[in-house]
């Protein structure tokens, strides 16, 4: 009997995405969200206060007969569209906070359901790769580990860092001819934009840097764009943010000038401008509006952050130079060479483009200052900056761990159970990369 | 979630999804018991060909699955022979000969998604029309002579054998007033062991309440085989194994939606078993760390408070008293 597909789930702080080793997209994408039976009160302390403040998990009423000793209400529970759906009756609980987990009870719970009743594997039968945050400490990896040996009795497990998954789906992009681990990453969500340095595998954290401007971002400014020239009179209230975030999806991209992209469209609106049909919810009332300049203004938050935040003002292409000359000297090439796009919020068309042609322009003024400097003796061969964008984009992380799951190496990097049972859970600080794998 | 669904979710979303717009997909997937899907789009992107590879195909054959499947799957089953390689069961559905309406869609999908416990359910059914006809054939004798019966109640069909995973086993015996389903089990952990154990004697005792009186009667036996198997070669008796019988009396499948029903569950009570036991640890792991949180407020309230060494404006330090 052949090996069965390993299991790849990628838990984001948003969604959460599942699927089998081999295929290209997730199977499942849905919220990371659990929904419990436990009263709000004794939720809203058990996210606030850490574990210091934890609910007690529901115990039965007394027990009456030997059957009914135990109660059944840590089964009552729902997770990911089915737990928002039922959001009137239950109270959710978001697991998961900044990419690390927060409550180990509610994953352990969300893990059981995503295993059993949406993949409906036995995990006996398989290897499992999940993902972790960069920086994630070593105690979740741990407890992770310990969950998916003790509770679920997997095979094997594999405990991947997301930022070096993305790197490895960037490697179906036509732009790549050399399959390698280093490179940058841009790790653009709902929540919070991570830059991440990789180098051969592993990731430098001391320069990773974090930028709070990301999809959620987006969609307000759109909001707000709309707002303030008065199209949202007619969208109803509730589906502002649907709409705004509809717009984002459908209609944005990056323009490389922004000057000339205004005089474009002030010369030939209809050209330029689109509309947006929508329908009330409710009523069933139809109405349009124009997408006029946030077409090309919302994406540009990333590059000109100052039209949207007030605090937080460096431009993508700049943090992305500053992660990269905070790295270790010897990898900067390569670093410069391989800058590559994870996650839904690089989606815009163009994105790549820009900031590539961005980056670059820092870098050309830098190696032309530095030429000046030394009196134009020194010639620089110059730094080759590519930035990748490809299909896989969205779900990079997860097909990412799908790609290295279905490799026959994975087997041999990942932890078995048998030297789980022999190690114990400190096995997992030890931390194997697929180095040869490509 | 109590009771494990019967139905696969991922072809169910995938097909409507797939039923509303059509594109090419080309996915592989598991089911419980080694079973395997591969959904795919071979030829052009309307024609879905969905194949099943299932470990104990050559038992399910023998009691007839691949007639069951053909009256099921009427219009969609391919013949033996076009079936894809690796894969023991291939349909067709071709998105441009779709039924009409949303019902009758969403029957189809439905249908589909159950293809797992469908072709399961053939050795179920086989064993169940046996056990109708010895129960025909035994009233015609016992009204007919009376001295027969103690004689005649050993009439017992055929025992199928359903070799599900690679050590487990169904074991499946009708005889004239009732079908009897064995399940071997294996724990290949320590602790699973024991609370398979706990977990099935439960089983057994659950039976003994009021509301459950109508449900199947269920043995337990540890170690040593039951009685209606134990004349089978090359049966386990260790420390590890686990039989666990199922007496359906003819209630159980009086009709034929109630005896899918049953059939579905009972297929599924390996794995609703190993789920229970995961989630039951997973209960404990969850007590055990609310207590280590409650002793951790104990032992913090318990440190002795650090008196802060005062220093006066020039430096020096004095003692609090």
């Amino acid at each position: 009997m052949s090996r069965q597909a390993p299991l790849v789930i990628d838990n984001g702080t948003g969604y959460t995405k599942m699927g089998f080793a081999g295929n290209s997209e997730p199977s499942f994408v849905f919220p990371t969200v659990i929904a419990t039976h436990q009263s709000a009160s004794a939720g809203s302390s058990n996210t606030s206060g850490g574990s210091g403040a934890r609910a007690s998990p529901p115990i039965a009423g007394k027990p009456s007969h030997l059957a009914s000793k135990r109660g059944i209400e840590d089964l009552d529970f729902f997770i990911g569209d089915e737990a928002v759906a039922n959001s009137k009756t239950y109270s959710l609980h978001y697991p998961i906070r900044h990419g690390q987990i927060e409550n180990w009870d509610h994953m352990e719970r969300f893990w059981e359901q995503c295993i059993f009743k949406y993949l409906r594997a036995e995990p006996e039968d398989h290897y499992v790769l999940l993902t972790e945050p960069p920086l994630n400490p070593p105690e979740n990896r741990e407890n992770t580990a310990e969950i998916m040996f003790e509770s679920f009795n997997v095979q094997g497990l594999y405990i991947a860092v997301q930022a070096v998954l993305a790197l490895a789906a960037s490697w179906t992009s036509s732009k790549v001819n050399e399959r390698t681990l280093t490179g940058v990453v841009i790790d653009s969500g709902d929540g919070v934009t991570h830059t991440i340095p990789v180098a051969e595998g592993y990731v430098i954290g001391s320069s990773i840097k974090h930028i709070p401007i990301a999809g959620r971002d987006i969609t307000y400014f759109v909001q707000q764009l709309l707002r303030d020239r008065g199209e949202s009179a007619q969208i109803p209230p509730e589906d502002q943010l649907r709409v705004a975030e509809k717009i984002k999806e459908d209609y944005t991209y990056v323009c490389q000038d922004i000057v000339k992209e205004f005089k474009k469209y002030d010369a030939d609106p209809y050209r330029y401008f689109a509309r947006f049909a929508g329908e009330h919810s409710v009523t069933g009332r139809k109405y349009d509006l124009d997408v006029g300049y946030e077409r090309f203004l919302a994406p540009e938050i990333f590059f000109n952050p100052e039209i949207y935040s007030s605090d937080f003002l460096t431009p993508l292409p700049e943090v992305v130079d500053t992660v990269i000359q905070t790295s270790p000297i010897d990898v900067r090439r390569g670093l410069y060479k391989n800058i590559v796009l994870s996650g839904g919020s690089t989606m815009f068309k163009d994105f790549g483009k820009r900031l590539q042609r961005d980056v670059k322009a820092i870098v050309d003024g830098r190696i032309a200052g530095s030429e000046e400097r030394s009196g134009s003796h020194m010639k620089s061969s110059g730094v080759e900056v590519n930035v990748i964008s490809h299909k896989r984009q969205r779900y990079a992380v997860w097909y990412g761990g799908s790609l290295m799951a279905s490799t026959p190496e994975f087997y041999n990097v990942s932890h078995s159970r048998v030297d789980y049972e022999e190690y114990g859970p400190s096995l997992v600080r030890r931390f194997s990369v697929f180095g040869s794998a490509v | 979630m109590i009771l494990l669904e019967s139905h696969s979710v991922i072809i169910n979303d995938v097909l409507t999804d797939r039923f509303e717009k059509a594109s090419r997909a080309d996915i592989q997937f598991v089911d419980y018991d080694n079973v395997r899907f591969h959904l795919s789009t071979p030829e052009s992107k309307t024609k879905l060909l969905l194949s099943m590879g299932i470990q104990c195909w050559p038992d399910l054959v023998k009691y007839g699955a691949r007639e069951h499947l053909q009256k099921e799957y009427e219009g969609y089953l391919l013949p033996q022979e076009q079936t894809e390689p690796e894969y023991d069961v291939s349909l067709v559905v071709d998105l441009e000969q779709l039924p009409e309406g949303g019902e009758a869609r969403s029957a189809l999908i439905s249908k589909l998604a159950h293809l797992k416990s469908t072709a399961m359910s053939s050795p179920f059914l086989s064993a169940f029309a046996e056990e109708s006809s010895l129960q025909a054939n035994y009233r015609d004798a016992g009204g007919a002579q009376q001295k027969d019966i103690a004689e005649q109640s050993e009439t017992k069909g055929e025992l199928k054998i359903v070799r599900y995973r690679e050590e487990e086993a169904i074991y499946i015996q009708a005889s004239n007033d009732r079908v009897t389903v064995v399940f071997s089990t294996v724990f290949k952990e320590e602790t699973d062991k024991v609370f398979g154990r706990v977990f099935l004697q439960e089983f057994v005792d659950a039976r003994k309440l009021n509301a459950l009186q109508n449900a199947p009667q269920v043995r337990y036996s540890n170690r040593e085989p039951p009685l209606e198997i134990r004349h089978l070669p090359g049966l386990h008796n260790g420390e590890d194994w686990g039989y666990v019988t199922f007496v359906l009396s003819p209630r159980h499948f009086a009709n034929p939606s109630q005896a899918q029903q049953t059939i579905n569950r009972i297929q599924l009570f390996r794995d609703y078993l190993h789920y229970h036991i995961k989630c039951s640890k997973a209960y404990m792991h969850s007590r055990m760390r609310y207590r280590v949180a409650e002793f951790l407020k104990i032992l913090n309230r318990a440190k002795p408070e650090v008196a802060a060494e005062k220093k006066t404006a020039s430096g020096r330090t004095f003692r609090t008293r």
